[in-house]
């Protein structure tokens, strides 16, 4: 026996212990002690769309005191600006990443054909993690921490916090870039992988890129303002500036990547046929991918922000969105249907294109004028950008839990409700960015501040107008999900098809909801991109 | 499509993959270069200001010397060729030699450790100077990214050699080694654009 066998007695003891049938864990210590993928990603859903109304509510108090500053504070002074800055990397942190994560964490090992996800343990810590990072980071807003607070304890709670979110959100990535690289079934190599999991591979890979750039930095600004006397980030009030570069094109784009993968797999699914030109998507998604690398910009100055290296990057991203339209269109032709995830997809694809574009636009030096306010870093222009991209992340991952609602929830989502509900939230993401764009184009003074006290009044009220048109989209989202969520009620017959759309992934070949191990049975060799259009064909 | 239809064709063989502990071990090595040289950058740029505007970047009074750092860079790429020695052990099936490999690199890891801190503990530089703050936050991160691998290269030959992986079948500990590898290629630049530029 070589030294590195295990003993015979070792493995005859094992193998008796492993025999020996374990209690099903059930009810709540099932979902806390879950490694199961499917459960992981729905809690990150549920947390995050919970924690998104929270950020809503707050992106709308926060455009409320912009519109009438002098008049009416519904914030004291101080607060309104930690409160604006919670508003918009809440968006990021709390909403978007978590939310784009929770819908990759459920589908991506079943679009893989792996039996779970890769390190579901660091999987579940990672919600774990994220969650009590959230939770600390409203606490140390709460006790007046944050950009801008005057706590000194609270603000380096806030630095903790956010360290511990940007951890768990690295350990999620590692998991979902492990499954597609690691853990495919057989035959399917990188190129036969289904458009949205790919994208989420080039979307995990650049997170693994940029946020820890952001680790280190907040692990400088913790020692900083800890032990230094913040004399390099400067009072409180710098904080959010100095992080300013997360919410900025092109970094911002790295949460927006798999919206492209997600529009892509629905329009190729729904086609029924095999769309050749989906290299063109997977091209443009990787293109996107690399385009979104924005962690240059740590301390950025406005040489910085008007050189190539920004300049260049932000104009080419609309190329990608281009390449993933024409594949979109070749997809269309073949068969045009019309229902809530095409709805979510086409809106996602307009919001975005509103962001990137816009973006591009702002980019190019001599455009917009600089805010001459030493406490801010951006023109209110780029918060447009950043929340039009922000919403076409969190509109794309409604659709993603709409498309895969089967999958998700176990049951399909309401259609009529979800058209009307992408419709809604396309009309509320157009209200509440293009006003911020117009006004940093039009402004010359103090409103091109890029926080709650910039803007012009009456374009502050058009935005306030679209945070709330955003929010009554978001409910009747919920409202078409919540059904796929709920079990059938006594009575009422089971209508969970395993594929309700015709689709070509493998994911349509189990069952809804999947089983533990996502798959009853051993899979069949993949021998192309579209494995159930292979099996149809040899039946 | 029912979920039977995944049973059509006949079952594939089991595949030949996987490497998963490499996969991803590889992206958070990635990861970790990232957050360190992307403070090293701010060290960098940071320094560049300063010397641009005409003033001393080395704090009055504080010391940077070279021979420390340059024996704890020497030991860090020792511990590279030990570490492959622990690697190829298991590989033989040799655990006393891989006991012992391990035990070295450990070593020379906890040495470089006691190195780094004894110099920034004798350097005198006040933290409450920006290079100060960055001098200490990089090498913290630098010695913590050497414990994680210190740490993850001893489970993983505890592993390997109790049984988990097996002769040639040594995944764990060759993803430790990779990680070791990078956190050496890491230590090395801290070591160039702090101590020898200075």
């Amino acid at each position: 026996m070589a030294v590195t066998d295990t003993p015979p007695e070792t493995v005859e003891a094992a193998a008796a212990e492993a025999s020996e049938p374990r209690p099903l864990t059930t009810g709540l210590a099932a979902v806390i002690g879950s490694g199961d993928h499917k459960v992981i990603g729905r809690m990150y859903i549920v947390a995050s769309l919970i924690l998104g109304a929270l950020v809503l509510g707050l992106g709308a108090g926060v455009a409320f005191e912009s519109t009438t500053p002098a008049t009416l504070e519904l914030f004291p002074s101080d607060f309104a600006y930690s409160l604006f800055t919670l508003a918009r990397l809440g968006g990021l942190f709390l909403v978007a990443f978590p939310l784009v994560i929770g819908i990759s964490l459920v589908v991506v090992p079943l679009q893989v054909g792996a039996r779970s996800v890769a390190f579901p343990r660091a999987a579940a810590a990672s919600f774990w993690g994220w969650l009590l990072g959230s939770i600390l980071l409203l606490v140390a807003y709460g006790t007046h921490g944050g950009p801008g607070g005057t706590g000194a304890k609270a603000i380096d709670l806030w630095t903790a916090a956010m360290m511990l979110i940007v951890l768990s959100l690295l350990l999620a990535a590692i998991s979902l870039a492990t499954t597609v690289l690691a853990l495919r079934t057989n035959g399917m190599t990188l190129a036969r992988v289904p458009l949205f999991a790919w994208s989420v591979m080039v979307a995990a890979v650049m997170w693994l890129l940029t946020l820890p750039v952001l680790f280190g930095h907040l692990v400088l600004m913790y020692v900083d303002h800890r032990r230094a006397g913040s004399i390099l980030i400067g009072g409180s009030s710098q904080i959010f500036p100095a992080m300013g570069w997360l919410l900025r094109n092109p970094q911002v784009y790295v949460v927006a990547i798999p919206v492209l993968g997600f529009i892509a797999d629905v329009a190729i699914n729904l086609s029924g046929s095999r769309i050749h030109s989906r290299s063109a998507a997977r091209v443009g998604i990787t293109l996107f991918g690399v385009l979104s690398f924005g962690a240059f910009m740590v301390f950025p100055t406005q040489k910085v922000l008007d050189s190539p290296i920004v300049v260049v990057p932000a104009i080419l991203a609309v190329v990608p969105l281009l390449a993933v339209a024409a594949t979109v269109a070749d997809a269309g032709r073949r068969a045009a249907r019309f229902n809530a995830p095409v709805a979510y997809a086409g809106v996602a694809f307009l919001v975005l294109l509103l962001g990137v574009v816009a973006g591009a636009i702002g980019s190019i030096p001599g455009v917009l004028d600089a805010p001459k306010d030493a406490t801010t870093s951006a023109n209110i222009f780029f918060i447009g950008v950043g929340n039009a991209v922000l919403f076409a992340a969190v509109i794309a991952a409604l659709g993603g839990a709409t498309w895969w609602a089967t999958k998700v929830g176990g049951r399909p989502a309401g259609d009529a409700v979800g058209i009307v509900a992408a419709l809604v939230l396309l009309a509320g993401a157009v209200v509440a960015t293009i006003p911020d764009m117009v006004s940093g184009i039009t402004g010359s003074g103090a409103e091109l501040i890029g926080d709650y006290r910039g803007g012009v009044e009456v374009f502050n009220w058009a935005t306030l107008g679209g945070f709330g048109i955003f929010a009554v989209g978001l409910v009747l989202a919920v409202f078409s999900l919540a059904r796929s969520m709920s079990a059938p009620e006594e009575g009422e017959e089971d209508d969970s098809p395993a594929d309700p759309w015709g689709g070509q992934t493998l994911e349509w070949l189990t069952a809804s909801p999947p089983p533990l191990e996502n798959f009853d049975g051993e899979l069949a060799v993949v021998r192309s991109a579209e494995p159930l259009i292979d099996l149809q064909e040899e039946k | 499509m029912s979920a039977g239809a995944a049973l059509a064709l006949p079952p594939a063989a089991p595949p030949a993959r996987p490497r998963v502990l490499l996969v991803g071990t590889a992206l958070a090595a990635a990861a970790s270069v990232m957050a360190i040289v992307g403070l090293v950058g701010v060290y960098l740029a940071q320094r560049a200001l300063v010397l641009h505007d005409g003033a001393p970047w080395l704090p009055d009074g504080a010391s940077l010397p070279l021979t420390p750092a340059n024996v704890a860079m020497g030991t860090m790429l020792l511990s590279a060729v030990t570490m492959w020695w622990a690697v190829d052990s298991v590989g033989r099936n040799d655990r006393p030699g891989a006991y012992l490999a391990l035990g070295i690199t450990m070593v020379f890891g906890i040495a470089v450790i006691n190195s780094v801190s004894v110099e920034m503990a004798r350097s005198a530089i006040p933290v409450s100077t920006t290079m100060g703050l960055l001098f200490y936050t990089i090498n913290a991160l630098g010695i913590a990214m050497i414990i994680a691998g210190l740490a993850y290269a001893a489970v993983m030959t505890f592993r390997t050699l109790g049984g988990e992986y097996q002769g040639r079948d040594r995944e764990g500990l060759v993803a430790a080694s990779l990680f070791w590898y990078v956190t050496i290629a890491v230590q090395a630049v801290i070591w160039y654009a702090i101590f020898v530029t200075k």
